[in-house]
């Protein structure tokens, strides 16, 4: 679904990233752990295409998207959320599900027919918003929802349109944990064959869901494996785990 | 729906001033008419869209001299050709404009747009094929003959000035209600999310700012018509600041709301320019007074003022 190889990026002397590779399957739930500086945003953003590599490339469905924008890359099925909330803050939840739903499907253009006339987008946007447990808040302003609503707003743009790929940032920062778990519930039903690549802190949830973690540290990939082999693996301890005994048994 | 509404009631208002004017009645609905269709299309544009525009009325302009030389004897098409050419062509120009000045945002963009806008100003200013600064005069009307309507009587004139900016509200009220309406408005709240949602967000930009640009060519069109007299002055930065003026004035993106703001900055301009010279500063003062209010508008003190006068409903406890 979607590869990465030997991705390298440098602000000035800062080396961000560092020859890393990964490779995500249909299916997978795969995500990027490390400490604070470790490169994670950046190597998101060279993901996305808010950042183009120095080295290395980026392959999506097979497709060299390496120098693609990040709206070529969206189009071609690769949806991304935002560590901090990005929405369309004084629409309504229903609006900014139609604006994601028009980025999809090219919409946008279609002047001879109103939005409220579009009885196929008004389907797909309840549903995201079932998925997502905003329901029943379809009509309320952005303004008006909980950080936590606003979080699920956030993932429920990104996945309008079906995406084969996902990149969530972060999907539980700053979030309560009533709301964290809400959030964990939203990612336990994403479609199964969705490859799903997160970027977390906490380290409960990256532990319990993934399927599989890459550690980064300084840029550079320090161990890449399954759960219980990252827990097993004493170069993680040394380096990253063990100095803030964060490793969930 | 309520803004339809209050656009109806204003049509309708104007259509029985109409009845009721004499010839100077007639020139300043012309006149209004001709300004609301520049305003609702820099509403579409720098309300809706969050592009604000210091280039409108250079837009504006290119259609007034595009309709001049293209019914002139240099070209000699019939009017309704011409009317359709001094559209579509502005709509290229700024199409062009567009696929330049969309790459920035905020400030930038008032900018590059002001520059652009005088750069067609000096255009015409220095052209002496088209004037230079004394302009163009002779253009013609449309005529209607054949359908019994004689445009060079001002009772006409102003009546099929006030139909277009009529068929201007309801083409832009159409399209404001299509996925355009809500693309602009994202657009204007945050274009680097439709970007990552996967829009071609500086394409869509330059072809609003196209379509802006076809309407304002139109309402040049008319203009040049109304007047059968243009200046390069019409180009100038100071009638775009104006249009802008009606358009805060009257509420922006609210559509009703520019042409309240050309009605009241014509009536302004008028009432007061035969009482004093310092009509411009009565101007001011209302302007300040409107932005103060920390309403939207005219528009934004109307509905104020109805919600205000509506009980107010308790939440249930």
């Amino acid at each position: 679904m979607l590869e990465a190889i030997g991705l390298s990026k440098r602000f000035g002397a800062l080396q961000a990233t560092h020859e890393v590779s990964l490779r995500l399957e249909a299916g997978a739930r795969h995500a990027i752990i490390g400490p604070n500086g470790a490169g994670k945003t950046t190597l998101f953003n060279l993901l996305a295409g808010e950042l183009q590599p120095d080295a290395g490339s980026i392959l999506l469905n097979g497709r060299n998207v390496t120098r693609a924008s990040a709206d070529a890359r969206a189009r071609a099925g690769l949806a991304r959320s935002f560590q901090r909330n990005n929405l369309f803050e004084p629409e309504t939840v229903a609006l900014n599900l139609a604006l994601a739903d028009i980025a999809h499907t090219g919409a946008g253009w279609h002047i001879w027919r109103r939005l409220s006339q579009d009885r196929a987008q008004a389907a797909r946007i309840e549903g995201i918003a079932e998925q997502v447990g905003l329901a029943d808040r379809l009509q309320q302003p952005v303004r008006s929802l909980s950080y936590g609503a606003r979080r699920q707003l956030e993932v429920g743009l990104a996945l309008t349109g079906a995406p084969r790929v996902l990149l969530l940032d972060e999907p539980t920062a700053g979030m309560s944990p009533e709301e964290t778990g809400r959030m964990l519930a939203l990612i336990d039903t994403l479609p199964p064959n969705l490859a799903v690549l997160i970027v977390e802190h906490d380290m409960d949830l990256v532990f319990a869901h993934a399927d599989r973690i890459t550690v980064l540290n300084y840029g550079e990939v320090l161990f890449e494996g399954t759960p219980d082999q990252v827990r097993a693996s004493s170069v993680v301890q040394e380096t990253y785990l063990g100095e803030e005994g964060v490793i969930p048994c | 729906m309520t803004r339809h509404l209050l656009a109806l009631a204003l049509f309708v208002a104007l259509l029985i001033w109409h009845s009721q004017a004499e010839y100077y009645g007639f020139e300043l609905l012309a006149e209004i008419a001709v300004f609301a269709m520049l305003a609702m299309s820099l509403d579409l544009l720098a309300g809706y869209g969050g592009m604000v525009s210091l280039g409108h009325a250079a837009l504006f302009g290119t259609g007034a001299y595009l309709f001049a030389w293209l019914s002139g004897d240099a070209v000699g098409l019939s009017a309704p050709l011409a009317m359709a050419g001094a559209a579509l062509g502005t709509g290229a120009v700024a199409l062009a404009v567009g696929a330049v000045a969309v790459r920035v945002e905020g400030i930038f963009f008032i900018m590059i747009t002001l520059g652009f806008g005088q750069m067609g100003y000096e255009f015409f200013f220095q052209n002496r094929a088209l004037g230079g600064d004394d302009g163009l005069f002779g253009i013609p009307r449309l005529d209607l003959s054949s359908f019994g309507i004689d445009l060079s009587d001002p009772r006409a004139f102003a009546l099929f000035a006030l139909l277009c900016a009529a068929a201007v509200y309801l083409l832009l009220a159409w399209v404001l209600a299509t996925p355009v309406g809500a693309v602009l408005k994202g657009l204007h709240a945050n274009p680097g999310r439709l970007r990552a949602l996967g829009l071609r967000v500086l394409v869509y930009r330059a072809a609003a700012f196209a379509f802006a640009g076809t309407i304002a060519g139109f309402a040049g069109s008319i203009s040049a018509q109304h007047t059968q007299f243009i200046t390069p002055h019409l180009l100038n930065w100071t009638t775009s600041g104006e249009v802008l003026v009606m358009v805060i004035f009257g509420g922006l993106a609210t559509l009703v709301g520019p042409v309240l703001g050309a009605l009241a900055l014509v009536l302004l301009r008028h009432e007061f320019s035969g009482i004093t010279d310092y009509w411009g500063a009565v101007m001011g003062g209302f302007l300040i007074v409107i932005v103060l209010s920390r309403r939207n508008g005219l528009v934004g003190l109307l509905e104020g003022m109805v919600s205000g006068l509506s009980p107010k409903v308790k939440p249930d406890a």
